[in-house]
């Protein structure tokens, strides 16, 4: 068990990772350093698990984690983790869940950076982050998302003038509304109609 | 209770796009998995082992199935609802750190995939994406935080480009840090934060258990002490810094902490850092007015100045160091030396 102070660092972004956690209280920030902006990535609160992927390989940490509150939490290392696990088996099935939607979201994300056109890329981006909320994209709705360009271009993998270029273009064609907070992306169907028809174009 | 089931040769278990939140184990017989992978566009066929679960994914995610569930010979699969598959596991953990084997596997191999065709556009140096986010928080005055991503950096980098950068830069994080606080952690915190924060980062091998760390022994420290005094003879500053920094974030008492901050500051002048140095040793008279080496630190402030070209207040504080001691110590022969070269200089 660890204890870290509110304000404390749990992990920096960037530096390698060895350990991971299951919060047990307290709440944990996540957040990353883009450009001059400290975004909020999520916030944890106990029961979850953060830096699991330090037990993969041992990468970069892909974000900052900061205590919130004091915080408590199970420190697991690719040494312990296997008695650890014998222990818990709670913990052991909160990971394999957790490990089947970072793979599922892996998978997604590998789906839109194959897309050939960045149009389509965008446009499956807004695919995703329905399907994330549990979104019926057959359905010709507005839906309102709580997104911004540079999370966008993100997730696209595009650098962030090219996503606005791409995005101001579907204004133009009416099919979305950019707002500083939040786009509208008027029918999700039409989108979802567009990606697939360019993914069939690629596969021939 | 699970099912067991019979299914004949060439029938299928489900198709790739069925949701259903079942998971099969194949007790007996032959069961393919037909899919498609995402990178070759490949029809892929994978079979079940006997004794191997399959649909587990899908149906713990509740997302469609991925791929198509073929019988190849007459089999025999035991069916689970997702709640029964749960209980059987956590009786028996060996199935679930087996699959978590498989999926972190899946997980890796995924993952590279996605950074390969990332390559372009997000890959930073992982040695400038900490020290910029020091960076980031120490111009935003989140001290304590920037001080754990500068002593992170330290740790990982202890001879990289921003090394020296960055060792003066913790310097004055600590200082701000003791004179306004962060704004993040508690108000009492200035004295202890260094510690603790060091200590919560795993600086030292002993602390990862919790934030709170007890002294190490007297002696080890003395040894401690004396090994980073001899890297200060042998002119290793940067390697000294870091040992007596480590003699703080230990924990060590307060006889050896407040040597060792002595001994720090020591090394900021001679790696050149002579804003830092003025720092530490204003910080550390104003903490200990009688401090038995007053002299000698305000001797190593006046030559910071002298260094920074500030020659009316260097030679100030030489004459006020000339006013504390005698004839025959040390210091004041240095400090009368010194004030030689800066007037001679100076004509």
């Amino acid at each position: 068990m660890v204890t870290f102070r509110k304000g404390d660092i749990i992990f920096c972004e960037y530096e390698p990772g060895d350990t991971f956690y299951l919060l047990q209280s307290g709440r944990v920030q996540i957040v990353r350093i883009i450009g001059e902006l400290e975004k909020n990535i999520d916030i944890l609160y106990p029961g979850e698990v953060f830096g699991e992927m330090a037990i993969l390989e041992e990468a970069p940490r892909s974000a900052t984690t900061i205590a919130l509150d004091e915080v408590k939490a199970l420190e697991f290392t690719k040494e312990n983790f296997e008695v650890l696990m014998m222990g818990n088996p709670q913990i052991a099935m909160k990971l394999l869940k957790l490990f089947v939607k970072r793979i599922y979201d892996q998978k997604r994300r590998f789906m839109i950076l194959t897309l050939e056109d960045v149009e389509a890329k965008v446009a499956d981006v807004f695919l995703m982050l329905a399907e994330n909320q549990s979104m019926d994209t057959s359905a010709g709705e507005s839906i309102e998302f709580k997104t911004t360009v540079d999370d966008m271009s993100h997730w696209a993998g595009i650098p962030p003038g090219q996503c606005r270029e791409v995005l101001n273009h579907f204004v133009a064609q009416r099919r979305i509304e950019l707002h500083p907070d939040k786009i509208v992306v008027k029918n999700i169907n039409d989108f979802a109609r567009f990606v697939g028809s360019r993914r069939k174009h690629q596969e021939k | 209770m699970p099912k067991s089931v019979q299914y004949r040769a060439n029938s299928i278990i489900y198709f790739k796009g069925d949701q259903s939140e079942r998971i099969y184990l194949l007790n007996a017989g032959k069961v393919s998995l037909s899919y498609v992978d995402i990178e070759s566009g490949q029809e892929m066929r994978d079979l079940i082992k006997t004794g191997e679960f399959f649909g587990v994914k899908s149906a713990l995610g509740r997302y469609i199935r991925e791929e198509t569930a073929i019988v190849l010979q007459d089999s025999t699969v035991m069916v689970f609802s997702v709640g029964e598959f749960e209980q059987v596991a956590s009786k028996n953990t060996r199935i679930i750190t087996k699959m978590l084997k498989v999926f972190s596997n899946q997980l890796r191999r995924i993952h590279k995939q996605v950074q390969t065709l990332l390559v372009s556009d997000e890959q930073v140096n992982p040695e400038t994406g900490l020290y910029k986010i020091g960076e980031y928080y120490m111009k935003n005055k989140r001290y304590g935080q920037a001080l754990h991503a500068y002593k992170r950096y330290l740790v990982y980098y202890p001879s990289g480009a921003f090394a020296t950068d960055v060792t003066s830069k913790i310097v004055s994080a600590e200082d701000f840090l003791s004179r306004y606080g962060s704004g993040e952690p508690p108000a009492s915190a200035p004295a202890a934060a260094p510690a603790a924060t060091a200590a919560a980062a795993g600086l030292s091998p002993s602390v990862s258990t919790s934030a709170q760390q007890a002294p190490a022994d007297a002696s080890g420290l003395a040894q401690q002490y004396y090994n980073a005094v001899s890297l200060v003879s042998q002119e290793k500053y940067m390697e000294a810094f870091k040992a007596f920094k480590k003699i703080i974030d230990g924990g060590a008492d307060a006889e050896y902490s407040t040597k060792a901050e002595f001994e720090m500051a020591k090394c900021l002048f001679y790696l050149r850092q002579f804003d830092s140095c003025i720092k530490s040793f204003t910080t550390i008279v104003q903490k200990f007015p009688k401090h038995p080496e007053m002299k000698d630190a305000l001797f190593f402030v006046a030559r910071s100045y002298e260094e920074k070209g500030e020659k009316a207040k260097a030679a100030g504080l030489f004459k006020k160091i000339l006013s504390m001691g005698t004839e025959d110590d040390p210091v004041i022969r240095k400090v009368k030396k010194a004030l030689r070269t800066l007037e001679g200089g100076r004509v």
